[in-house]
C-alpha cells in the first residue's frame, strides 16, 4: 500500500474515533451548533454564543435526541457546559495545548452550514493569547489554517492522536480557524462546576462567529 | 496505529522549528509587524518591500527574543524586495532552495514571525512557470504560486519546502487573491544589486505606447506583427532627444524585437542605462534605424 493512501486511512481512523464524541445542538436557530461529550455521563463542552437559551436539544452521534440542561456560560470565554441525562457516552480525551508546536497537523469536526460531522484539516498556525485579528487577551487561543463555518461552533479541534486540543469557536478568515485552547477550557470547568449557580455573562465577540 | 501521520504532523512542526532561527520580525510599519528572513550570518535580512513603510527607526526581532534597529540598505519596488542590516554576527541565514526542488503538487509551508514566536501555514505548490515581469517591471526568475494561506504579518516571510530549504519570500503585494513566491534566484540576485549599489537600476525612454498591428508589408519586412505606437514621448527624455516621436512604432531595441510592452520593459534593464543602443522604428510606413542612450528611472 502506497504511504498516502495508508496517510488517508489513518486520517479517517482518527477522525471515526472521535466523529461518536460530537453532538449537534439544537435552540431553534437555523443552523445551530456542534458540541463536544467531555465526560460520559453526560457533560458537553460548546460555545457560549452557540447556547443562548435553556434548555436545548442535544442530538447524539447514536440518532437520541436529548433535552439539556444549561449548567455553566461565559460569554467572555464563549464557553457553555450542558448537562443531558445519559451515561456511557464517548468521550474525547483532553490533550495540552501548551504542547502544540506551529506546524503540527489538525482537524476539526462539526456541522458546517448543517452538514454533519464534516471534517476540515491543517496545520496549528499558532497558539497564544495575543494572536493577531483576535481582542480578547484573557485565554489561550489555538489558530490553525483550516476552514471553519457556521454550525462548527462547540466541536472539536484535535491533534492526531485524536485528543481534543480545542473548542473551535470563530474564524477571522476564510481559511484560518480558530479555536479556544482545550488548557483554557479546563479552566473554565473547573470554575463552573466548582461555582453554581449559573454564571451568565455578556461576552465580546473577537471576530466573526462560525 | 497512526505512524505516517504521526510522523507527517512532528516532520513538519520540526521543519517549522529548525528554519525559526533564520526567521525574524520587521517592525517597519504602523500596523501589525512583518516577517524577514536572515541571508547572511552577518546581519544581512531580506523581507518585502511593501512592510518596510519608513526608512528609519526600523527595528528587527530576533529568534533569541532581542530586538535590534535595522539600518535600510536598499529597496526595489519593482519586485517588493527590501534589504536590511542589524549589527549582528553568528545569525543562522536562511538555507535557499538554490536547485530549485520544487514540483506542482509539493506540500509546503508559510511562516511568518509577526508575534515573539514562529507561526505557519501549510498547502502545496499550485504552479510553477517561467520567469515573468511584475507591474511594475521587475523580473522574477520563476513562478511559484502556492494555495498557503497569508497569515496577518506573514508578508516578507518564507515559503519552506518540507526539506526545510526556503524556496523564496512570499509577497501579498505582486500580485492580487494569489499566494505569490519570490524565487530564491530573485532574491539573492536584487539582494547582491541592493547590497552593492543601495538601489537597482531600470532603464528609462520617457514613453508612453500601446501595441500595435503592423501593415503587412512592414510585418513582413521586419518579421513580426506587432510593434509599440508611441502615444506620448516625454521632452528632453532620452527618446526625445533621440528623435523619437508620437506616432512612430518601435519595433525593436538594442537588437531585440519589441512586440508587446513587456517587451520594452524587458530590455529597459539596469545595464543599459547610459549606454547607446540601436533602435528600429517604423515611421510613416518606413522602417528607420536611429540610436537612443538609455536613461535611469528614478
Amino acid at each position: 500500500m502506497g504511504l498516502l493512501q495508508q496517510l488517508n486511512d489513518e486520517l479517517s481512523g482518527v477522525i471515526s474515533s472521535v466523529q461518536q464524541s460530537v453532538v449537534q445542538i439544537r435552540d431553534g436557530r437555523q443552523s445551530g451548533g456542534a458540541g463536544t461529550i467531555w465526560h460520559s455521563d453526560g457533560l458537553i463542552l460548546t460555545n457560549a454564543h452557540v447556547v443562548r437559551r435553556d434548555p436545548v436539544q442535544i442530538a447524539l452521534g447514536d440518532g437520541r435526541v436529548l433535552t439539556a440542561q444549561l449548567i455553566a456560560r461565559d460569554g467572555e470565554r464563549d464557553l457553555a457546559a450542558l448537562a443531558v441525562e445519559a451515561n456511557g457516552l464517548p468521550v474525547i480525551a483532553p490533550g495540552d495545548s501548551r504542547q502544540l508546536h506551529a506546524g503540527q497537523w489538525v482537524m476539526a469536526v462539526g456541522h458546517p452550514w448543517g452538514v454533519t460531522n464534516a471534517v476540515t484539516g491543517g496545520v496549528v498556525i499558532g497558539v497564544g493569547k495575543k494572536m493577531p485579528e483576535l481582542n480578547v487577551f484573557t485565554q489561550d487561543w489555538v489558530v490553525a489554517d483550516l476552514h471553519l463555518r457556521p454550525g462548527n461552533s462547540g466541536g472539536p479541534m484535535i491533534d492526531v492522536d485524536g485528543r481534543l486540543i480545542g473548542v473551535n469557536t470563530l474564524m477571522t478568515g476564510p481559511g484560518v480557524g480558530v479555536a479556544v485552547a482545550v488548557d483554557s477550557v479546563k479552566d473554565f470547568l473547573k470554575k463552573a462546576l466548582n461555582a453554581t449557580p449559573i454564571r451568565v455573562e455578556t461576552g465580546k465577540s473577537a471576530g466573526a462567529f462560525v | 496505529m497512526a505512524d505516517i501521520l504521526h510522523t507527517l504532523s512532528n516532520e513538519m512542526a520540526a521543519v517549522v522549528e529548525q528554519a525559526a532561527a533564520s526567521i525574524v520580525r520587521v517592525e517597519g510599519r504602523r500596523r501589525l509587524a512583518a516577517t524577514g528572513v536572515i541571508h547572511t550570518a552577518d546581519g544581512i535580512i531580506v523581507t518585502s518591500n511593501h512592510v518596510v513603510e519608513r526608512d528609519e527607526n526600523v527595528r528587527v526581532g530576533l529568534a533569541d527574543g532581542s530586538v535590534v534597529p535595522a539600518a535600510l540598505v536598499g529597496r526595489d519596488p519593482s519586485t517588493d524586495i527590501a534589504v536590511l542590516r542589524v549589527n549582528a554576527n553568528g545569525l543562522t541565514p536562511a538555507n535557499w532552495d538554490v536547485n530549485n526542488q520544487s514540483k506542482v503538487g509539493h506540500l509546503v509551508l508559510a511562516l511568518g514571525r509577526p508575534d515573539s514566536s514562529v507561526q505557519a501555514t501549510l498547502g502545496v505548490i499550485s504552479a510553477l512557470g517561467e520567469g515573468w515581469r511584475t507591474p511594475m517591471g521587475g523580473y522574477i526568475d520563476a513562478y511559484v504560486q502556492t494555495d498557503v494561506t497569508m497569515y496577518p504579518g506573514f508578508s516578507g516571510g518564507p515559503l519552506l519546502n518540507v526539506g526545510g530549504y526556503f524556496v523564496g519570500l512570499n509577497s501579498s503585494a505582486l500580485a492580487r487573491g494569489v499566494s505569490l513566491t519570490i524565487p530564491a534566484e530573485t532574491i539573492a540576485r536584487v539582494a547582491g544589486t541592493l547590497l552593492q549599489h543601495g538601489h537597482v537600476k531600470h532603464g528609462y525612454l520617457g514613453v508612453s505606447a500601446q501595441p500595435v498591428r503592423l501593415p503587412g508589408n512592414v510585418a513582413q519586412s521586419v518579421g513580426q506583427e506587432t510593434g509599440l505606437l508611441l502615444v506620448a514621448v516625454e521632452e528632453g527624455s532620452p527618446a526625445d532627444k533621440a528623435g523619437l516621436a508620437m506616432g512612430d512604432t518601435i519595433v525593436s531595441l538594442d537588437g531585440s524585437a519589441v512586440r508587446m510592452m513587456d517587451d520594452l520593459m524587458g530590455l529597459l534593464t539596469g545595464d543599459r542605462v547610459g549606454k547607446s543602443v540601436p533602435v528600429k522604428i517604423v515611421r510613416g510606413g518606413q522602417i528607420q534605424e536611429s540610436h537612443v542612450t538609455i536613461g535611469e528611472r528614478n
